[in-house]
């Protein structure tokens, strides 16, 4: 590793003007599970690291306009754990939990995640099937982007040099709603997921009739892809098991995978349609099943 | 790409691109022999000299996700046969700081075709060190769009 400068500026002012004054030169660090890592192989070698571990009250997880509010600092563990997003939103914590390891997951943080941009990972799936929004803070101001707009390429985002993220605010899921985060990987328990999908399904108020669903998909492209056209496949639709095939089958479409030592391109697509289908299919039974619990 | 997971292929990939650019075939050759000319039109390159007949140094930028990589190296015309419209090329460039390089044969052929000359480029890509691990999966999509980039360019130095 190389040798570098070290500040933990005690607000994210401050944090911004030291990122402003070394540019280039200069990284932010929070739980560093990403970037010791590419600074050890040398990949990456900052001269200046920020880190934003002395910044009180970024790690908030928090209850915002009836959704949540993630700080940018809460770690991975944070999430799966706790019992705010237990009851609100239970498929978060499940997507939490399925990251790496509970070491990994003890250090990593949600902003931290994001701003890696690495197409592999878990949460980012859930979270823009779940409608989320990223907080970004820059010298020049505060802004917010849907989180499917943030992922821009293979590990590169929207942010610009000098900004950092704060947070991620999640809404919450109408009523007669279900979730599922299906993660498909074959090899270990702490690998990166082969293939990962995560789906929303909300009805409309009879119960009945799809109002509308959210696919999102994970490690089957450069970024984590929305499957938009299975979406409008299912929405006002009077749902059966066939129509949530037809519905994972149509991401093939929407995926572009990359062939690597977890699977060929073409394997990965033909999983995406499998899991899709699962995913969908477990949040409309979730749905349903909320909608039979309340009457 | 389309390869799956032999631990020997892992860090070596070949392609085939292809594009067209809208001039006829003489005038694409004779500027595509003119490598220091050629070269002001890849996206990233920073240096051309020639060394020696056929053969040149320069440096290239490349940026794959957060890791930015300045390739130093030499480019070599092996063979140009203006009456088949081939040529071969092979490059080898090394980046000193992330430790790791690349080398790579390119095959160049020109066909005419109504509008413009199509011009077909397949790689022999070999990624050396630790950037292979890193960058592997997605250097077709990154030579695409290279590739992309580069015709934009040729086409507009080409047709000014």
């Amino acid at each position: 590793m190389n040798a570098f400068e070290y500040a933990a500026p005690r607000t994210l002012d401050e944090a911004l003007a030291v990122l402003g004054e070394h540019g280039d030169e200069a990284r932010v660090i929070a739980g560093g599970t990403a970037l010791v890592t590419m600074m050890r192989q040398r990949l990456v070698r900052p001269s200046y690291l920020v880190s934003l571990r002395e910044i009180a009250g970024l790690d908030r997880i928090e209850a915002a306009n009836g959704g949540l509010r993630l700080g940018a600092l809460a770690t991975h563990r944070e999430v799966e754990t706790s019992p705010r997003v237990r009851e609100r939103l239970p498929v978060l914590a499940e997507t939490f939990r399925r990251v790496a390891s509970v070491r990994i997951r003890h250090m990593a943080t949600v902003g931290g995640a994001l701003a890696h941009a690495d197409p592999n990972q878990d949460p980012p799936v859930t979270l823009i099937a779940l409608g989320a929004r990223v907080e970004i803070r820059g010298a020049s101001g505060r802004r917010e982007l849907p989180l499917e707009e943030f992922f821009r390429d293979y590990y590169e985002s929207a942010l610009e040099p000098g900004e950092v993220v704060t947070g991620v605010v999640v809404p919450s899921l109408p009523a007669a709603s279900g979730a599922a985060y299906v993660k498909f990987l074959p090899r270990t328990a702490d690998d990166y997921a082969t293939v990962a999908v995560a789906a929303t399904v909300s009805l409309e108020p009879d119960g009945e009739r799809c109002r509308t669903a959210r696919i999102a998909l994970g490690s089957v492209g450069v970024t984590p892809i929305r499957a938009r056209a299975a979406e409008a496949l299912l929405a006002g639709q009077r749902v059966g098991a066939d129509l949530l095939r037809a519905a994972g089958e149509s991401v093939r479409g929407a995926v572009d995978p990359l062939s690597d030592h977890r699977g060929s391109a073409a394997y990965k697509r033909e999983m995406a349609a499998v899991m899709a289908g699962r995913a969908l299919t477990q949040a409309w039974d979730a749905a349903r099943a909320s909608v039979r619990g309340t009457r | 790409m389309g390869r799956g997971a032999g631990v020997g292929a892992r860090n070596a990939v070949t392609f085939a691109q292809e594009c067209v650019i809208p001039v006829e075939r003489e005038r694409l050759w004779d500027f595509l022999m003119e490598v220091p000319k050629v070269a002001s039109c890849v996206p990233g390159v920073e240096s051309v000299e020639a060394v020696d007949a056929g053969a040149y140094k320069g440096g290239l930028r490349v940026r794959v996700g957060p890791i930015r990589l300045s390739l130093q190296g030499t480019m070599t015309v092996e063979e140009q046969d203006r009456s088949s419209w081939r040529a071969r090329m092979r490059a080898e460039a090394n980046d000193r700081r992330v430790g790791g390089g690349i080398r790579a044969r390119m095959n160049l052929t020109l066909a005419s075709e109504e509008g413009g000359t199509r011009l077909r480029i397949e790689t022999d890509l070999a990624i050396l060190g630790r950037i292979g691990e890193f960058g592997q999966p997605v250097i077709k999509k990154k030579a695409d769009a290279l590739l992309e980039e580069f015709a934009r360019n040729l086409g507009a130095a080409l047709v000014a």
